[in-house]
């Protein structure tokens, strides 16, 4: 582990770096930084390989079909997105530059950053920048569309103003902007095979599967101190451990989605670095449908939740690469995350004392799959065992990984899921646990979590927000049919030479952005 | 002797039609729906109801079996349901990929395992014999993925000597591919070796226990001319049919190595394709994997006829 960063000590690097990443691109003077931080002044030049999982043969650029990590790498790379979400979690400018709410926010005004421009020479402007949320909006198959379906309204105020109007008031709408679905289109682009993007690469080769080829534009970029590389290649490579091998053998110059079982052993290679980010990867859970018997019962829903042993599973499984859940979504990094929840433990005696009660023990079905993570089935044996002790039974049902999002998701009444993570408290708890969510996966419906959480969407008082979804998180992780044990750390691979690998508070890679953010010493 | 070539030729394209039928029916009956899968865990009903009816999913499945089938005649193969490329386009370049591994590791283990099974029925007992055999039962015994791994850990994590990335792009010349894909193609030989060798050495000495081998030694001939000139013509039909069969399975069956070594070819294509449920993609590998496979078995059903001393001199 000693070579591990340690997240508490790398989140020091974190903060004066994305203070200086941040400082300019907000077009701020940079000298402040330069004399302190002259080592870390980023350099231009050279090649970056990347060697990633999470795309395939039939990825494309339509930033309407984006679903996994190589489509936001390269698409990040190409264009630009609306909202940068920065290193600590907080919405930043980006292709929009400023925005101000009016009371109530349902009502915000945007302003788009000037100079900005697009390969083919054009400036970026208010038009843009509506096409870009529109693409998502009416008849589409964009999976954003449900996130900005309380857009009831957009209009242009002047060529680089322009205003949204909701449907109700949202706090978090910069974050939803920062959904990486909504990249600065030219208005009317509906043909993706020409690429015409305001990033600092272009398209140089486009081999779906195999790879992707990126070059830098002539010129500078408009965000200071980034776009450092000449040439950027993005390597498909889906195998755990042909990623793990090139990048020990110098290959790719970083890789993402590190096996957990093997970081340690990466971590020992003097010429390679691992970064982990921590709490903020996938959330493992299973959920329970609360309105089939018997999880309608209360009480052997609190007999599951003390039953499993979450520790274990994150020893055993995850290898100690993983933190443990506290059955609800929010993430520790966020700003709303309520630490003074108590975390619910292994406690058998507890939960012996909760399946009396509901007069049942099992055996309860809980239907497995790799389909739905990888370490699914292990984790329901661990599940399994641990329950015995508290004198219940557990029936793990092996199902087939094909096709497990539409047959057995949502419609099991006890399954496996894992849930990626959110930028905001609101987009996280509207979308699993609202009544009328469509990914209700708990079919868990409470009137008064419905009108808490979209009262506290509309807050703009701070503390009265933080106080309002500390509710919420307490409402779900006690009563919700969602046991969530476990929260992946993103482990990322990188070379000792390549810099700007910081951990990041959204995605792994640096939110992705590494072509963007990282440069060779 | 023409009119044999001819049946197993119709045959061959008979089986053609039967396969494509097959795939037609399974790629109807995969769980779940292409545009669940597309669209992921992400997808809404309304956006899937949305997607479905852009694909034609909608259509009734006999019409879009015929219209699949008379279009893949004209080299049509149609256009990809996730990202809207024509799948012809994407297929042959890696389709060239999948035929330039399997050819250089064919280039390898044909000659050396027909080679050293001709060799193993010279010298039955002998050690060279007993060797070859332990050897590639070794390596047919272990897992591919295994064999590659291996080979990883000496040749490029140890040595140094190749790229544990197999990955080849447009613009490399010939001998950068070749360098690339050398640990690749020798997994695949290790795993077709012992197949090709132990059917050569089986088939030779089978014919070695007949009368008119006998005759040709009582003549006073080396062992090693009776096994050449005399054995070896009437042994060579099942040895082209297990070449043949080897063959294919170096095109068809390589899915594995290909992840192992990031090597673009077709099964890498055809499993992301499962994945998405990307039909048109499915069936047109599919199409494509049973071409090789009825045309690689019909030729060699052909071949076996024309080296065959009996069926070309008949009385």
């Amino acid at each position: 582990m000693s070579n591990t960063n340690d997240p508490s000590n790398s989140s020091l690097i974190v903060d004066r770096r994305q203070l200086m990443a941040g400082a300019a691109a907000l077009g701020l003077s940079a000298s402040f930084a330069e004399p302190t931080f002259a080592a870390d002044t980023p350099k231009k030049g050279g090649t970056l390989r990347l060697g990633m999982k999470g795309g395939s043969a039939s990825d494309s650029l339509d930033p309407s079909t984006y679903a996994d990590s190589i489509p936001i790498a390269y698409s990040l790379a190409i264009w630009n997105g609306l909202v940068e979400i920065d290193a600590k979690g907080n919405a930043t400018g980006e292709l929009l530059e400023s925005w101000e709410a009016k009371p109530g926010a349902a009502e915000w005004i945007f302003n788009v950053r000037k100079g900005v421009h697009f390969t083919s020479g054009k400036e970026f402007d208010a038009d843009d920048a509506i096409y870009s949320i529109n693409y998502h909006r009416g008849e589409t198959k964009s999976p954003a569309k449900g996130l900005l379906s309380a857009i009831t309204e957009i209009k242009k105020l002047d060529s680089h103003k322009f205003q949204i109007t909701l449907s109700g008031g949202n706090a978090d709408l910069p974050f939803i902007l920062a959904d990486y679905h909504l990249i600065g289109l030219a208005n009317g682009t509906k043909d993706f095979t020409k690429t015409d993007g305001t990033g600092h690469y272009t398209l140089e080769a486009w081999e779906p599967g195999v790879r992707i080829l990126l070059k830098a534009k002539k010129g500078d970029y408009w965000k200071a101190g980034r776009g450092n590389f000449d040439t950027v290649e993005i390597r498909y490579i889906d195998d755990t451990a042909a990623r793990t091998q090139a990048l020990i053998t110098g290959q790719v110059d970083a890789v993402n989605r590190l096996d957990p079982k093997t970081a340690n052993l990466v971590a020992k290679n003097p010429a390679v670095s691992v970064v982990r980010t921590k709490g903020n990867g996938n959330r493992y859970a299973f959920v329970a449908l609360r309105d089939t018997a018997p999880f309608d019962n209360y009480d052997v829903i609190q007999g599951l939740k003390y039953g499993i042993d979450r520790q274990k599973i994150v020893d055993n499984v995850f290898s100690g690469f993983a933190t443990v859940g506290n059955d609800h979504l929010v993430a520790p990094t966020n700003k709303y995350f309520d630490a003074s929840l108590p975390q619910r433990a292994y406690d058998p005696d507890k939960a012996a004392f909760h399946f009396k009660k509901a007069g049942m023990t099992g055996p309860f079905d809980l239907e497995v799959s790799p389909g739905a993570f990888d370490e699914a089935v292990d984790c329901a044996q661990l599940f399994q065992e641990s329950l015995k002790k508290a004198g219940a039974s557990l029936n793990v049902k092996r199902v087939s990984g094909d096709g497990y999002w539409s047959n057995v998701w949502l419609k099991s009444p006890f399954c496996a899921v894992y849930w990626g993570g959110r930028p905001t408290a609101d987009d996280t708890l509207s979308t699993t646990f609202l009544s009328t969510a469509e990914w209700n996966d708990t079919h868990w419906k409470r009137p008064e979590f419905d009108k808490l959480v979209i009262a506290a969407r509309a807050e703009l008082d701070d503390a009265k927000r933080k106080h309002m979804y500390s509710d919420a998180q307490k409402m779900i992780s006690d009563d919700g049919g969602m046991i969530c044990f476990a929260v992946a750390d993103y482990l990322d691979g990188y070379s000792k030479k390549l810099r700007g690998g910081e951990p990041h508070a959204r995605y792994d890679l640096n939110d992705e952005r590494i072509a963007e953010k990282g440069w060779f010493a | 002797m023409l009119k044999l070539i001819a049946t197993r030729a119709l045959l061959g394209l008979v089986t053609m039609f039967a396969v494509s039928v097959l795939i037609f029916i399974c790629t109807q009956i995969l769980p779940g729906d292409v545009a669940s899968a597309v669209l992921g865990q992400g997808a809404t009903a309304e956006t899937l109801a949305v997607f479905r009816k852009e694909l034609g999913l909608d259509q009734p499945a006999y019409y879009r079996f015929f219209d699949w089938m008379f279009k893949a005649l004209r080299g049509d193969l149609g256009i990809s349901l996730t990202n809207q490329h024509v799948i012809i386009d994407e297929l042959l370049p890696r389709f060239q990929n999948t035929l330039f591994l399997a050819g250089y590791a064919a280039v390898i283990a044909i000659p050396l395992s027909v080679g050293l099974g001709i060799l193993a029925a010279i010298r039955e007992g002998r050690p060279i014999d007993r060797i070859s055999n332990i050897l590639t039962l070794m390596t047919i015994s272990v897992p591919e993925f295994f064999i590659g791994y291996l080979l990883i850990m000496v040749f490029s994590v140890q040595l140094g000597w190749f790229p544990s990335l197999s990955t080849v792009f447009p613009e490399m010349g010939f001998f950068e591919r070749l360098y690339n894909t050398t640990l690749p193609a020798l997994t695949l030989t290790m795993l077709v070796a012992a197949h090709m060798l132990r059917m050569t050495r089986t088939s030779v000495l089978s014919i070695m226990s007949s009368p008119y081998i006998e005759m040709a030694f009582l003549k006073g001939m080396t062992r090693s001319r009776v096994v050449a000139h005399h054995a070896l013509p009437n042994a060579a039909a099942p040895i082209i049919t297990v070449v043949a069969l080897n063959l294919a399975y170096l095109v068809v069956g390589v899915v594995v190595v290909e992840a192992v070594f990031t090597y673009p070819g077709i099964g890498q294509l055809m499993v992301d394709a499962v994945a998405k449920r990307d039909v048109p993609v499915i069936q047109a590998c599919g199409l494509v994997f049973s071409g090789v496979f009825v045309g690689l078995n019909t030729s060699a059903d052909i071949l076996a006829i024309l080296v065959n001393p009996r069926l070309r001199h008949r009385r």
